[in-house]
């Protein structure tokens, strides 16, 4: 009899704490992150989805030479003044995020962006098209024309406003046949 | 429901009708609006509870539907039960797979017509009306166990075999805890408990030492009758999937929810009514401010939200500790307040 009402007591009171506990909650702000709304900030060395910023691209394949997996391909039309660069793909697929390519890029135009939630249903669509129709490659101005290589990758991923660019540019080229699944 | 009868036989439509007729009407009315009013109660409940559950373990709940902190969760996932498609288990018992749910909401929505929102607000103010709303909760059970067996399922049959157990043995310190008030009052008949609490706060009943105990011990059967957390052995996710309600899904699940949900407005009322004054605010001074539908029905969804907060509170108990509580603990403690109370009355007389 006495084992039980101490029983009763000691339930009650843990009771309580535990009620109290769990009121005190309720006032409290949650600690969810509302992901898609919400997103941490990278650090700044961070590697996320490479990108290139064609207007400064002068398709000069050091990118594609440096790649240790051959995921940057490059394709460019015509000779000296007549030069365009007609695609500029990075595939996904194979890409290991090593930042190698922009160790060496004359105009810092690839870098490592932010991104990193680029999920999709067919491989395919992981090959990002840079370049819609042929452009000139950027001429960098004579003053700068030992380009030294990139100081650090860091800083130059820093500024890269990469989103708008890469959207644009995973649209079009994939052979998608419309069903996502 | 007589102030019903009485608006309706105004109306042009009435007008030389059988009076028969019209009562009917009047009572066909009345049921509609509570359907309605659980209906929708339940949907708010079940929005309340997922966002208490999320505040209490530091998130938000539902965020996204309908905008504003997803207040329209509820009409989104009815809508989504509403298309799905209707699952028979192979070889269930199709009579008692169809009739299990059906039961489990009648046997909650039963009890509504004898509640005493306000008092012209009574479905049936009936002199039994305790004891109805208790036989009529108790229907639930046999709904539990129609699903259960109905389902095919071992799981199934051994929640609905737990929730049998467990809400014919709560039954007895559910009515047993009331008893006391029912002895000092002298009536089973819910609207003239509450009045028996008129004037100050301090004539409700759970204000009364002996009261109080009932109260406290009609707070945690009535959980147990309604399978709420602390006492819901018979779903028990963690090991019998999801207990009686495994094989359902669609409209059938739907009711067992809202069958849920509107057994826990029925017990928080009941307890208003015995215990909390009903439709009295506690101040008379303010009581001709407040329609006493309002203060009903804020009490109970009050006592509802204790409930919930309850459930995200406590783990839950084994099979054999229930039983131990209810048979030897709860069984005897209501007794005894009885006994007490029985005897308070005959020295104080």
């Amino acid at each position: 009899m006495v084992k039980i009402l101490n029983d009763i007591r000691e339930s009650i009171t843990s009771i309580a704490t535990g009620m109290g506990i769990t009121f005190r909650h309720l006032g409290k702000k949650p600690v969810t992150q509302q992901y898609p709304d919400e997103r941490w900030s990278m650090p700044d060395r961070f590697r996320g989805f490479v990108h290139n910023d064609v207007p400064r691209c002068t398709a000069c394949l050091a990118c594609a030479k440096d790649c240790p997996v051959d995921c940057i391909y490059i394709e460019t039309i015509g000779k000296g003044k007549e030069r365009q660069m007609s695609r500029y793909a990075i595939d996904y697929n194979k890409c290991i995020w090593c930042s190698l390519c922009t160790e060496h890029c004359p105009t810092d135009c690839i870098t490592m962006s932010h991104d990193y939630d680029h999920a999709v249903y067919r491989r395919e669509r992981l090959v990002y098209e840079f370049v819609d129709e042929p452009v000139v490659p950027f001429k960098p101005p004579k003053p700068e024309k030992k380009p030294k290589p990139a100081a650090t990758p860091a800083t130059s991923a820093t500024d890269a406003a990469a989103t708008p660019a890469t959207d644009a540019a995973a649209t079009p080229k994939p052979s998608d046949d419309g069903s996502e699944s | 429901m007589d102030a019903l009868r009485e608006w309706l036989a105004t109306t042009p439509m009435a007008q030389g009708m059988d009076p028969e007729l019209l009562t009917g009407l009047a009572m066909l009315t009345f049921a509609s609006l509570v359907l309605v009013g659980v209906a929708l109660a339940a949907m708010i409940f079940i929005w309340c509870e997922r966002k208490i559950a999320g505040y209490m373990q530091s998130r938000y709940g539902p965020m996204y539907t309908g905008r504003f902190h997803g207040w329209l969760q509820s009409i989104a996932d009815g809508v989504k039960l509403l298309l799905k498609e209707d699952i028979w288990p192979a070889n269930a018992d199709k009579l008692l797979f169809r009739i299990g749910p059906l039961l489990v909401f009648t046997g909650a929505f039963l009890g509504y017509a004898v509640l005493p929102f306000s008092p012209t607000w009574v479905g049936a103010n009936l002199d039994i009306g305790l004891l109805y709303a208790f036989a009529a909760s108790s229907l639930v059970v046999t709904g539990v166990l129609a699903a259960g067996w109905g389902s095919n399922n071992k799981w199934s049959l051994f929640g609905a075999m737990r929730g049998a157990a467990q809400v014919v043995s709560y039954e007895i310190p559910l009515g047993l805890a009331v008893l006391p008030i029912v002895m000092s009052v002298g009536t089973l008949n819910l609207s003239q408990l509450i009045i028996a609490q008129q004037g100050y706060i301090w004539n409700w009943h759970v204000f009364n030492p002996i009261f109080f105990f009932a109260f406290f011990l009609y707070l945690i059967s009535s959980l147990a009758e309604v399978n709420r957390l602390p006492f819901d052995l018979p779903e028990t996710e963690s090991e019998l999937v999801s207990g009686y309600h495994t094989e359902y899904t669609g409209m059938k699940f739907a009711f067992f929810f809202l069958g849920e949900y509107a057994d826990m407005f029925v017990v928080s009322a009941i307890a208003v009514t015995v215990f909390l004054g009903g439709w009295y605010t506690g101040i008379p001074a303010v009581d001709n401010f407040v329609h006493p539908a309002v203060v009903f029905i804020g009490k109970s969804v009050l006592l509802v939200m204790v409930q919930i907060w309850l459930r995200w509170t406590l783990p839950r108990l084994r099979v054999d500790q229930l039983m131990f509580v209810c048979w030897k603990v709860f069984i005897p403690a209501t007794l005894g307040l009885v006994f007490l109370y029985g005897l308070s009355r005959v020295i104080l007389r």
